[in-house]
């Protein structure tokens, strides 16, 4: 009977399938399309500064086609891993200046340290040192965002702040204000949760203090329980106990800050510069200002977040770098300013808010596990055991100092 | 059936005018029926109560969302979260992976049903060397671990030209999501479809052979309507597993334009910034019509078919 | 075709020849029927499941990864593993935890399945929508709307509890403790999987005779012992399909326990064999120990579920 024949369509139709796809070049894109992979924020950001870098690339290399593939945060590194072991890496990839290490230290990108690009000896130093690695230059530095304050120009006023505070103890005090005006239960003067290492090491930065330094052998060493980290540690611990009544072992996400702030939770937040964006009905009423040090007249420094774009292995170097000058060259980067960002060379340096506090900021040791570190919630441990009194401050350092150190000096 | 038999005389014995025995009972069987209804309505409202929320989400305004006092309903309704999720500018892409998890999953659905279920009546007719070895076979891909998979899989699947970093037909990454689905999906339908199959009496089949027509061919043609309802629901699971599919959609789908829906809504919360939850939970609604719709097709053979046919003791 | 050439009288010899042919295709065809689901395996997941095995015996980093060469270290990766203090305690949360889910979600959906045939029609299609509905929602916004509702600070459930005076739920963080942390994830594990089980289990109620359960009630037996001797025997081999598979997947399951407890409040103490896997493996890009530890968890799964397995293997042979 036809079953037989049945079975046997069935198994041409299996083969078919894998033939469609199978009809083509094996092995990487074929030689006249540039892959590029940038993360989504570009595609809704900035897709003018892409396309035109694009076009530029395309009018001086003619016969070439750019392929932009937008990626998340989160997935992009696994499908990463996976392309490089396939052997089909893209050619330019956007790279979170904190992810660079690991994957310059196992050999995934090509040195880029003979070719030149625009403005890069005035490249901001917090992302170009992302892209070095032993004396090697690896990553161009695309655009980076600092932390500022985002506040109630409302709920200020009405506490009496006439100024914006520009010292730590200038901040605190505006707190204490703000406290005394809005006895609503868990009103926090400043939000600030209480694992956000990312505030925490802010001040740790400010007086000097470091998570972790390389010694003359090449291994890491914690230095959290060194003199003037503590001393930033305890200085958290007192504006934290002073201004934000957020949970002390919640992290930064859960809730998110501008959430609590869109609630009329918080007269203040400290974050990225975008927060501005999702403060619901309190938007004409909310300012920025940068956060201010102990030192008074000087910001604080912040993390400087940013991506930079790496070339991996396999890539056409020439072609891949040719679009990566198109797409950092000034008016890229005047466009990717006037977005919002930080552009990544002093020379644009403008005056904004967001700007102003980059001009001191702080940044992760550059060593190719401080991802686990940051994975296994080294930190946030340490800040809740802080804030919540199970450990002294010292004791905690301590614990998370050799713990940093463990990590980082695995083989 | 002998209790209906004995049941007759009974009925011819009383008269007309129902007994008060036989009145109290069918109250009482009312009375229980409405109370099993209740509770079935108050477990419906239980279960159901998570997709009600992210539904009734997706209508609410943003100061609903996040004020600290939960709305059930809202009493200001907008379509804006809706308009987001599909604006090209914002989320672009949403009629492409339509159109990309119809196509992944609809040749998943039909090539796993076609090739489990022959793969099925072999399992559950013939004796063959192997038998056993295959039945294992089948239940210890289910076994697998997936992320383990992920990596190497990928690496076979650029070497055939199946995955998005090639250049040429983009169908191959298409393609190459089909084969992984069916590669995963297929034990799960082979065994469940065994199942179905080994339900079918002998009987029948021996009473086809008497007609003068080959074992299989008959066989079949008897069998296909018994087990089309273990075809339906084995096919559900299928359609609504492929549907949700995303570990290895995500690492052999690059390109926007290829992306399944399921991807396409994993790019609300990707970025580096604030997520848009009102639009999440407007896709996600969005991305569950289709499943939806192919259940209320199907379901009237679901009910009929998932009478017949499952395993028997 | 078959068995009927002694009937039309056909000559001997022709006979004999015709036999042996069709014995020849007869035999040949079973194997005809498996072939396509063999190749699209065998094709898909044979090399991936060879370097899964081999990769568990190598020392397989992204540098090795992105050379596409790893070292040969024997059973070191195990070795490390089955050191390791936090597998064994993941080992046994992850037990627990699958005993959980199963327990529930078997008894649960049993429960509903049961009650499905109670009900009326209208309520039966009103009930199974819902249930599908369910079935099909993303992982991924199951997680977040499970989080809306239970996070401490505007959840419903919270805000429920608090109005129906069971108590003072207000601010009542469910995600304090690693018990509750658990807890929650369990219990969305398995409203995510009662579905399923509740419409397998319904299908096969439906084949129950209806004669047998009459028959038992006219002896005079009460609901419990219906269920017990005339429903149960006919459920027992769903029963064992839907126990082996929830086993498998419940023992492995990532997205929830990730998404939901977080990644930063996600720690030893919390780890499920899934999260571990990940984290300990791929998350430290240390491709050698996630194989060995994948392998490792082939092996509990297959000793979990190897009593409900080997049944259902040879229930074929009852044909």
């Amino acid at each position: 009977m036809n079953v037989r024949h049945f079975a046997a369509a069935a198994l041409v139709a299996a083969l078919a399938v894998m033939a469609i796809g199978a009809t083509g070049a094996s092995g990487r894109s074929s030689a006249d399309t540039l892959t590029v992979w940038l993360q989504v924020d570009a595609q809704s950001g900035w897709p003018d500064v892409v396309a035109a870098a694009t076009a530029q690339f395309k009018s001086q290399n003619p016969g070439w086609d750019v392929d932009v593939q937008y990626q998340t945060w989160g997935t992009h590194l696994g499908k990463f891993d996976a392309t490089l072991a396939g052997g089909n890496a893209p050619d330019v990839i956007e790279m979170g200046n904190t992810e660079m290490t690991k994957y310059m230290a196992a050999g995934a990108f090509q040195d880029l340290s003979g070719a030149s690009f625009p403005n890069q000896s005035t490249w901001l130093e917090g992302l170009a040192a992302s892209g070095r690695y032993l004396g090697k230059t690896y990553g161009v530095p695309y655009y980076a965002g600092s932390r500022v304050v985002t506040y109630r120009t409302d709920l200020f006023r009405q506490a009496g702040i006439k100024r914006l505070p520009t010292s730590l103890a200038q901040y605190t005090a505006a707190a204490r204000k703000l406290a005394a005006r809005n006895k609503a239960k868990n009103f926090s003067p400043v939000y600030i949760a209480g694992t956000d290492w990312y505030v925490a090491m802010s001040f740790v930065a400010d007086f000097g203090g470091t998570i972790a330094v390389q010694n003359s052998k090449g291994g890491w060493v914690g230095t959290l329980d060194r003199p003037k980290a503590l001393a930033g540690l305890a200085a958290f611990k007192k504006f934290f106990n002073a201004a934000s009544r957020a949970s002390k072992v919640t992290d930064e996400a859960r809730p998110q800050p501008y959430d609590v702030y869109s609630r009329g939770g918080a007269a203040s937040m400290i974050g990225p510069g975008w927060f501005s964006c999702c403060v619901g009905t309190h938007k004409a009423a909310t300012g920025q200002f940068v956060m201010p040090s102990h030192t008074k007249g000087q910001p604080m420094p912040g993390f400087l977040g940013g991506s930079d774009l790496a070339v991996p292995i396999g890539a056409d170097r020439d072609k891949a770098t040719a679009w990566i000058r198109a797409f950092t060259d000034n008016a890229s980067m005047t466009a990717l300013r006037a977005k919002g960002n930080i552009p990544n060379t002093t020379s644009m340096l403008g005056s904004s808010v967001n700007e102003r506090a980059a001009r001191r900021s702080w940044f992760v040791p550059t060593a190719k596990h401080w991802v686990s570190v940051e994975n296994g919630n080294i930190l946030r441990t340490m800040l809740a055991r802080i804030l919540t009194n199970k450990m002294t401050i010292k004791q905690a350092a301590e614990v998370a100092s050799d713990n940093i150190a463990f990590t980082l000096n695995q083989r | 059936m002998s209790s209906a038999l004995e049941a007759q005389p009974l009925e011819a014995v009383t008269s007309r005018a129902p007994r008060p025995a036989t009145v109290r009972r069918r109250r009482r069987r009312r009375a229980a029926r409405a109370a099993w209804n209740l509770l079935g309505l108050a477990v419906f409202a239980v279960m159901v109560f998570p997709v009600f929320w992210m539904i009734s989400t997706a209508f609410k305004p943003d100061v609903e969302i996040t004020s600290l006092t939960p709305t059930w309903l809202t009493t200001s309704p907008t379509l804006d979260h809706f308009r987001d999720a599909m604006d090209p500018q914002q989320h672009p892409g949403f009629w492409d992976a339509v159109k990309n998890s119809l196509v992944v999953v609809g040749i998943t659905v039909v090539l796993s049903i076609v090739l489990a279920f022959l793969a099925a009546v072999a399992l559950a007719k013939y004796r063959f060397t192997g038998r056993k070895l295959f039945v294992v076979l089948m239940i210890g891909i289910l076994m697998l671990p997936a992320v383990g998979l992920v990596i190497p899989l990928y690496v076979v699947l650029a070497r055939y030209g199946l995955t998005n970093q090639e250049d040429p037909l983009p169908t191959g990454a298409l393609a190459g999501l089909i084969v992984t689905l069916l590669a995963f999906l297929l034990p799960f339908a082979v065994w469940t479809l065994r199942g179905f199959v080994l339900g079918v009496p002998r009987e029948l089949e021996e009473a086809a052979m008497v007609d003068g027509s080959s074992r299989l061919g008959a066989f079949l043609r008897i069998l296909l309507p018994l087990v089309a309802p273990g075809l339906v629901a084995t096919s559900i699971f299928v359609f609504i597993t492929a549907w949700n599919e995303y570990i290895f959609a995500n690492v052999i789908l690059s390109s926007q334009s290829n992306h399944t829906l399921t991807i396409w809504l994993s790019y609300f919360t990707g970025t580096s910034r604030n997520t848009d939850w009102g639009a999440l939970m407007a896709a996600s609604t969005l991305t569950a019509i289709p499943v939806v719709i192919f259940f209320l097709l199907v379901q009237r053979r679901i009910a009929f078919g998932l009478t017949a046919g499952s395993v028997k003791g | 075709m078959t068995g009927t050439a002694a009937e039309t009288g056909a000559p001997r010899s022709r006979r004999r020849r015709s036999f042996a042919v069709r014995g020849l295709l007869r035999g040949s065809v079973p194997y005809l029927l498996v072939a396509p689901v063999l190749l699209v395996i065998a094709a898909v997941l044979g090399y991936p499941l060879y370097k899964l095995v081999t990769l568990s015996f190598q020392q397989y980093g992204l540098p090795e990864l992105i050379q596409r060469k790893g070292t040969w270290i024997g059973l070191d990766n195990y070795e490390s593993v089955l050191r390791d203090e936090i597998f064994w305690d993941t080992l046994v949360r992850t037990i627990v935890f699958t005993a959980a889910c199963v327990g529930l979600t078997i008894g649960v959906g049993t429960l509903l399945a049961l009650l499905l045939v109670q009900v009326s029609p209208w309520v039966r299609v009103l009930l199974t929508g819902g249930l599908v509905l369910v079935w099909s929602m993303p992982p991924v916004v199951a997680v977040q709307v499970w989080y809306w509702m239970t996070n401490f600070e505007n959840g419903v459930v919270n805000y429920v509890l608090t109005e129906l005076g069971i108590g003072d739920y207000s601010q009542h963080d469910w995600y304090a403790t690693t018990f509750s942390k658990l807890a929650m994830v369990t219990l969305l594990v398995v409203w995510a999987a009662i579905p399923f089980v509740t419409i397998t289990v319904y299908a096969g109620l439906a084949q129950v005779p209806r004669e047998l359960v009459e028959a038992a009630e006219i002896d005079g037996a009460g609901p419990v012992r219906v269920f017990r001797d005339v429903t149960f025997p006919i459920l027992k081999p769903i029963l064992l399909i839907l126990t082996s598979l929830s086993i498998i997947w419940d023992f492995g399951v990532f997205t929830q326990p990730y998404l939901l407890i977080g990644a930063s409040h996600l720690d030893a103490t919390n780890y499920l064999m899934g999260v571990y896997v990940y984290i300990e493996g791929y998350g430290h890009s240390d491709f050698g120990r996630g194989a060995a530890i994948s392998m490792l968890m082939l092996l509990m799964v297959v000793a979990l579920s190897v009593v409900y397995v080997r049944r259902m293997v040879r229930m074929e042979d009852v044909r």
